[in-house]
């Protein structure tokens, strides 16, 4: 679901570096986890691109659980 | 051609045939060149770049030659003059054309140090940017074989990430390869820029920085200028294994970038002369998240806007933040900058003269001697400090930035000795060792970093 499908984009993101199942398991932040800037930057346009949301900074986005749920509350707003 | 260790020896003509030509608008990136190369006479060479290109395996110079022609059929960059009409800046890709490549003996000079010198020559004169090639080069050989290609590009054409990606194909090239077709252009990127979710996105980048120049400074210093030197802009640098190896722990044990480490420390040492709460700089951003830039030869690199506010707490706090915060500017530095100068006029002066420029396209010095991070603090002895250059005329108060090096940290700083003389610039350097390699052994709080970094009273009396 959501939190799978946000994986694939941190794992596409940091160009395979990361693997899906590594990020899933991953209960702290995705900088712990090695989620580099340049990683970061891409994961916000694919997120937005793929949600049609607009994420306002990297500080909500620092845990897959964090990126879920903000989105979901974007998306659930009127528009 | 006397007075030199080698010699002239032909001129070669290279052919070439594009994809495609075409004119266009110029890009974002072009345009933020283009913006300052206006405020220069025609023929300063400030942003010419020059380079060398090492020739690995011995190939004979028909291989070097077409290896050179085919960069130029792949990357239209290389082959796009820019001018200005009434509806703005164009570039023109030229479809095919030639290339004059000047071919030298080394004869007794290394071949590399010949080529660096011819680079030098070829870069010493303005690009006339409407009707020459953006790129200069020549071939240097020794007992009849190629060994390095001096280069002179034009800013407009590359940056340094469009060098390294230039420096990859090369190789590849000269080795055989087939390389695939570039799947984006600079032609292909203004077109982007135009369409609806190009203009949103610089539209967004707009947004950021009218919220932070409505809350920077008019001034960015507080204290009367004094007598500055002559010429007043003085650039000075330092070497040091300690302070790669303190950045290089620090980040990991913070989770943030080597980056983040230097940006932050840069922004709170001066935020410790300025006395003020938040550190507002320029920071020089790549602009190459985007899949489709990763690869593009080009210009893209912009100016972004990095805010600081500085916490309640340790240098640690300030870096964390520092590193949320450089995120921000990088999200928000890809924008149409002739939209942005207007929206400088409209919010009114801000004092964006301090910089912050990261050269470097290799992370976290890779080739400091492994015994360097085992003991930061006990390389400090080991640095230097040393005079670059002095200007008359810059357009910055302050700017720090690293150097390429990779077994050492390279940091300069320019400062305007009107406000903060060559003295006060060595401080700086030395404070950054200083404050990193303490921050390894205890938490730092920012009310002590001035008191520490030894930067207490360095300003002489009559800036006070």
């Amino acid at each position: 679901m959501l939190r799978r499908r946000l994986a694939e984009l941190v794992s596409r993101a940091s160009d395979g570096d990361l693997d899906v199942e590594e990020i899933m398991a991953a209960s702290g932040s995705l900088t712990a986890l090695g989620v580099t800037s340049l990683t970061y930057l891409r994961l916000i346009d694919a997120v937005e691109e793929e949600f049609g949301v607009e994420l306002d900074g990297p500080a909500v986005l620092d845990t897959l659980d964090g990126m879920a749920a903000c989105i979901a509350d974007r998306q659930a707003a009127p528009r | 051609m006397t007075g030199r260790p080698f010699a002239w020896q032909r001129s070669a003509t290279v052919e070439f045939t594009g994809e495609r030509g075409g004119e266009a608008p110029l890009t974002w990136g072009q345009r933020s060149i283009w913006r300052i190369t206006r405020w220069l006479e025609d023929g300063d060479p400030y942003f010419n770049t020059p380079w060398v290109l090492p020739v690995p395996g011995r190939p004979d110079l028909d291989t070097v030659l077409r290896a050179l022609g085919t960069l130029v059929e792949r990357h239209e960059s290389l082959r796009t003059t820019c001018r200005e009409t009434p509806d703005g800046p164009v570039q023109r890709i030229a479809a095919g054309g030639r290339l004059t490549v000047e071919i030298f003996d080394a004869v007794d000079a290394a071949p590399r140090q010949a080529a660096a010198e011819l680079a030098d020559e070829l870069a010493a004169k303005g690009f006339d940017y409407a009707a020459e090639p953006p790129l200069r080069c020549a071939v240097v050989t020794a007992d009849g074989r190629p060994r390095a290609l001096a280069m002179a590009l034009s800013h407009l054409a590359v940056d340094a990430w469009a060098l390294d990606l230039l420096a990859a194909e090369w190789r590849r090239l000269l080795a055989g390869e087939e390389l695939p077709p570039p799947a984006w252009q600079p032609m292909d990127q203004a077109a982007f820029e135009r369409s609806g979710k190009g203009a949103e996105r610089g539209e967004r980048a707009l947004r950021h920085w009218r919220a932070a120049l409505e809350r920077a400074p008019a001034a960015l210093f507080d204290h009367p200028p004094g007598t500055p030197e002559d010429p007043r802009f003085v650039r000075v640098g330092m070497e040091s294994a300690a302070v790669a190896a303190a950045a290089r722990v620090l980040a990991e044990r913070w989770t943030v970038s080597t980056t983040s480490v230097l940006l932050t420390a840069s922004a709170v040492l001066l935020t410790a002369l300025t006395g003020r709460g938040t550190a507002v700089m320029q920071f020089i951003v790549g602009n190459r998240h985007d899949p489709r830039l990763r690869d593009m030869v080009g210009t893209a690199v912009q100016d972004g806007l990095f805010v600081l506010d500085l916490p309640d707490g340790t240098f640690a706090d300030a870096a964390r933040a520092g590193h949320r915060q450089a995120l921000v500017t990088y999200r928000h530095a890809h924008y149409e900058p002739y939209a942005m100068m207007a929206l400088r006029e409209e919010t009114g002066p801000a004092d964006l003269s301090a910089y912050f420029n990261d050269v470097r396209t290799v992370p976290a010095w890779p080739n400091l001697p492994a015994q360097a991070v085992r003991d930061p603090a006990a390389l400090t002895g080991r640095t230097k400090t040393f005079f670059v250059g002095a200007w008359a005329e810059v357009d910055a108060k302050v700017f720090f930035a690293t150097g390429p090096a990779t077994h050492t940290c390279q940091l300069y700083l320019l400062t305007d000795t009107a406000y903060l003389p060559r003295s006060t610039a060595y401080a700086l350097l030395r404070g950054v060792e200083t404050l990193l390699v303490r921050c390894l052994a205890e938490d730092v709080p920012l009310g002590r970093v001035a008191e520490i970094c030894g930067l207490a009273g360095t300003l002489p009396e009559e800036m006070r």
